[in-house]
Formats: C-alpha cells, structure tokens, sequence
C-alpha cells in the first residue's frame, strides 16, 4: 500500500499543472573488484551531480541522512559486511538503495570438480569457484558458471583433513534473464572411518516473488554435526519450475554460480 | 507580461497561498552543465492521446517552417506535426509499423524525409506531407546480403548534393552508400574485430563543421562510441564514450548532441540521460548524466543521476535552440521539451 501511495502523492502535488514532476535520483555507482578477498576489498561509489550527497551503512541498516556521508574509498576487512548506499539531495527523491555483500576467503581449497557448465557459460576456467572473483551481479562477467539442467554435483577437496564448519555458496539473480537461486542444495564429506560420503545438512530455497533488481545471493550452510574431512560433494538442484508470475512459468530456471568458501 | 500584471498576478497567487493549505511548489528542474544547461518540461505535448496516440517515439526533426515532426512506430499516425508550443497541427502515416529514422533534406528548396523502417526492411523518401518520392529496398548489390529480413535499417544522412548513407543498425551494422537517385554506389563499416567495424550502427550524420575536411560520423552502439569517416568510407577515428549506449548524433552549430539510451552500469533499468559533445568531441554537458570527467585526455564511465529519462532515443534542437527528446518503450510517453537555461 505504501509503495502505491507514494507514487499517487507525488503526482497529485506535483503533477497538477502548475508545477513540473520531482523526480528521483538515480542510484550511485557502486564498484570493487570482487566481493571475495583475501586480507581486504575496496570499495568506491560514484555520483557526480552537483548538490547530492552519498550516504551509506556498514552495518545491513537501510542509509538515511543521518548516517556517514560518503567522502573517501571504503576498506572492507570483516566477512560478511554489507554496504549499502543511497544518494539525497534537495529537490529530487532519494535514490534507490545499493548493496553488496563482502565475503572473506575460507579454508585453503586444492581443487574442485564440478559438471560441465552450459557451454556459453563456461566462468573463467578450472578455478572459477575459488578464485575469489566475482560478487558481481552481471551474468556477462565471466565469474559465472551457467546451468540449465536436472542437477549439478560439485566436489571440493581441501588441502589437509580439518574440521568444517560451514559451507557458501554464491548464485546470481537475475530474474528478466531466467536466473534464479537453486531450490535445493545437499552437501556431503567425506567420512574417512566410512569409506564413503555422508550428509553434512541441506537446504530448500523458496523462489523469491518480488525481487526487484539483479544481485548476488549467498547461502550460508552450516554442519549439522561436528565434521573434520577434506572432502566435500555439494548437490544442487536448480529451480525445476519458475514460478507463476514470471512469462518463463513452468519451464525449469538458470542456475549461476560464482563462488563457494568453506569455513 | 506587463509589470504591474506580473505584481497583480503575484499577489494574487500570494492570496492563494494564504487561504489554502500550502502546496509544495517543486522548482524547475535544471538539466546539464557548463552553458549547456536546460529547463526540462515535461508536459510539453498537448496531444490527445485518443486522437494522436504514439507507441515508441523515435526521432524528431524541425522543418524550414518551425514545425516540429515525429517519428513513431504507432501506425496510426507514424508522423505526428506540432508546433513548437506542443500544440498538434496535423498527422499522417499508416503504413510504416517498423518507423525508425527520420531524416530531413532540402532537395533545391523543397524539403523531404527519409525514412528507415525496422519492419520493412525499406528506407522510404516522401514529401514532407507523406507522398513516396522513393523507395530502398535491401542492398543485394554489396553481395552481403541474401534476404531483406537481414536488413534493419535504423538511419540515414543525406549530403548537400543528395547522395544517400544508410546505416544498417540492427541489421548487419553497414553503412551503404547511393547517389541522389538510389544508385548504388557501395558500403563499409560491418561488424568486425578492428576499429574501422562497427556493432549496432544505430544512427550516422554529416558533420561539416571542419569545412575543409567534411565527415561522416557513425554510431556504434554496443560500443559505446561514434566512429568517424570520409565521405569515401575510410575510417578516421573513434570517440569513445564509455558506459554510454548513444543513439543517432544529431548537429547544430558548433555541438553535437545525442540521446543515450541507456548506460552499461544500469542496462534494461531506464538509465537513459542525453549528451552533448563539442566541436572537438569532448563531452560538455550531460543532461541527467554524471559531469563529464576526463583524466588524462580519457573520459570515466557515464552513468545516469537523475531519473527523468527512462529509454531517450533522439534530440531535436529547434531554431531557439530548445530541444525536444523523444524517448523509446518508455510507457508511450511524449516528447519532453529543454529550454536552454542563460
């Protein structure tokens, strides 16, 4: 209702004849070279209109006026930091919001395996899902290994046998382009005293109905119980059927994938 | 207006304000840089939408009369004739469903237009009233072509002795060359790895402000650039404008201006704005776009600030230098008119 209202407000104040429109402000430039890093990312916004000022928040807090003005390169040190932005100024609507999240690097990874993708979306060679590039939410940057099928299996192994804690995974959504985040995701490691893999936890994802813009998603999967191997098989199912109110309904959704840490 | 009606006037808006609540009154919005700045108007067609109903609007042109022409793919009326108030004078057009370019020429004191058709693969040449003068149809003749399916042509650029470029833009992106009759006289351009080929040849003009040197300048859409001729097809140079899908370049006195459709950072998210270039093709001012920066001769990725634009596909500037901006798959809006702000 809200989001109903504002727009009605604006044109019965602003549209009537005497006056011209107010408009928004387009939303800032948002750049880094990858969500993923090492030791530290920078990040840099843009916005060069005169008489506009970028706010941003570090802590996930949607910006206003009162939060920190942004003057200089932001320095990205904590994984898992989201920065979000908006650009005011006097006589415009406040801009839309951007974000990205910033994920730091996990576990040494030796080597992952993974099905082939669709041959158009073949990433960036055999390190594409851990070369810590990519967060990125372009499906023409080449971080992307793109999929369309039943199921896609992907095995990691890891340097040395150590305890696992978490796993993550990053997809993209762009949902004009018929990507969407998997629907189910399984992970199993390896159990040495077994001889065979186990299961670590799963997921189920709910396609999201009203996601506006592209973005990257994270999942986030932790162990179920206490896990020390150096291998892992990940199992995920891309969305089989887009749901309803999309023009691909029925038909089964891309899945791109960038990037998986394991902590 | 007289002073003392402007002092009457005033005061009584002043006794307005006082007896109703007050009503936010939104300034004007400025657009631009430099002395290249604009007031925007955004209701500047008085159209009837039932009347004169437009779908895509795609170019604009002034004729010798004032009048400003317009070009939309809504069969109904491809071509609508306003005056320079927004007030309709007259219409015509049924029969062009893919109307795309609209060039003006005056052929020894009689002006004509040239039109590109998307959907029928033809540029047609009428009078300014709408009687086909001629039709273009595929250029077979380049050899690169095997069905007029393959040709979109999007443009057109006539010079002062009526030889006519077509810009392939959504076709195979070649400029093909004919005399004032329609004889074919050759192409260039293409797609290609090299600086000379071009990817969506969306727009192309003459440009005679070096009158010792005339040129051709070529839109490459996918670019983000225009690419510079000669007349005889060699390639000159290119003017990068990063981050900016620009769409025809239009000409007028010592500027160059073009719609950007929309920029990378934002595609299919109605991130259009306009930009003007200087004689030396260095960007001046960026009407809804970020000020123009260039570090060391190079110019930083533009990019749209205010949302007043959604899809801008041409400019047309009048003879006091007002413009008009037609815009593409932008919820059938009209022109917007910009008076320059002194």
């Amino acid at each position: 209702m809200k989001k109903l209202l504002l727009p009605l407000l604006t044109s019965l104040l602003f549209n009537n004849g005497f006056g011209q429109q107010l408009f928004q402000l387009a939303p800032p430039m948002l750049q880094y070279h990858s969500a993923f890093f090492k030791d530290s990312e920078t990040a840099s916004l843009k916005f060069a209109q005169p008489g506009t000022k970028i706010y941003f928040t570090l802590n996930g807090a949607e910006p206003t006026q009162k939060d920190a003005v942004y003057r200089k390169p932001i320095d990205v040190k904590k994984s898992l930091t989201t920065l979000k932005a908006k650009v005011f100024g006097n006589g415009f609507l406040p801009s839309e919001t951007v974000q990205a999240t910033f994920i730091k690097d996990g576990l040494k990874i030796k080597s992952i395996e993974q099905s082939p993708p669709n041959e158009k979306y073949p990433g960036n060679g055999a390190t594409t899902l851990f070369d810590n590039e990519g967060g990125i939410a372009n499906m023409h940057s080449k971080n992307f290994l793109g999929y369309q099928q039943d199921s896609v299996e992907i095995n990691i192994t890891l340097d040395k046998k150590q305890p696992i804690r978490s796993v993550l995974l990053d997809f993209l959504r762009d949902e004009g382009s018929w990507i969407f985040p998997p629907q189910k995701i399984t992970i199993f490691y390896f159990d040495d005293a077994k001889n065979e893999f186990e299961i670590m936890n799963k997921k189920e994802i709910i396609a999201n109905t009203n996601a506006k813009a592209n973005a990257c998603v994270f999942e986030l999967i932790k162990a179920g119980a206490k896990v020390n191997s150096n291998r892992l098989k990940i199992i995920i199912q891309p969305l089989q059927s887009i749901p309803e109110w999309h023009p691909g309904k029925g038909k089964q959704a891309w899945l791109f994938i960038d990037e998986i840490k394991i902590y | 207006m007289e002073r003392r009606n402007f002092l009457r006037n005033t005061s009584l808006a002043m006794a307005a304000l006082m007896i109703k609540p007050p009503i936010p009154m939104k300034e004007d919005t400025v657009l631009g840089q430099g002395n290249r700045r604009y007031k925007l108007d955004n209701h500047w067609s008085h159209a009837d939408v039932a009347k004169y109903p437009v779908n895509d609007c795609h170019e604009m042109i002034q004729d010798s009369k004032g009048r400003i022409l317009l070009l939309t793919n809504e069969t109904h009326n491809n071509v609508l004739i306003y005056d320079k108030k927004g007030k309709i004078l007259e219409s015509w057009g049924h029969e062009y469903p893919g109307a795309h370019g609209l060039t003006l020429f005056d052929e020894n004191g009689t002006e004509v237009l040239f039109i590109c058709d998307n959907s029928r693969h033809q540029v047609i040449k009428t009078t300014i009233d709408g009687r086909v003068l001629m039709t273009l149809d595929y250029p077979k003749e380049t050899g690169q072509y095997t069905k007029p399916e393959e040709y979109i042509p999007t443009e057109t650029a006539i010079t002062p002795t009526g030889d006519i470029y077509v810009a392939d833009g959504y076709g195979k992106d070649f400029v093909i060359h004919y005399d004032a009759s329609g004889r074919y006289l050759g192409y260039f351009g293409g797609r290609g790895p090299q600086e000379k080929h071009l990817l969506n040849a969306h727009g192309i003009c003459l440009d005679f402000r070096d009158n010792k040197q005339p040129n051709l300048i070529v839109t490459s859409r996918q670019q983000n650039a225009f690419k510079r001729y000669t007349l005889e097809g060699e390639y000159i140079n290119t003017i990068a404008l990063p981050g900016a899908w620009v769409c025809r370049p239009v000409i007028k006195g010592d500027y160059l201006y073009s719609a950007v459709l929309q920029t990378n950072s934002r595609q299919g998210d109605h991130s259009g704005f306009v930009t003007i270039l200087d004689k030396n093709y260095k960007v001046v001012s960026n009407l809804a776009g970020s000020v123009p920066n260039y570090v060391d001769g190079k110019l930083d990725e533009m990019y749209q600030t205010i949302k007043c634009f959604s899809y801008p596909h041409d400019v047309c500037i009048d003879d006091e230098e007002n413009l008009y901006i037609a815009q593409w798959n932008s919820g059938k809006v009209y022109p917007y008119k910009l008076s320059p702000v002194i």
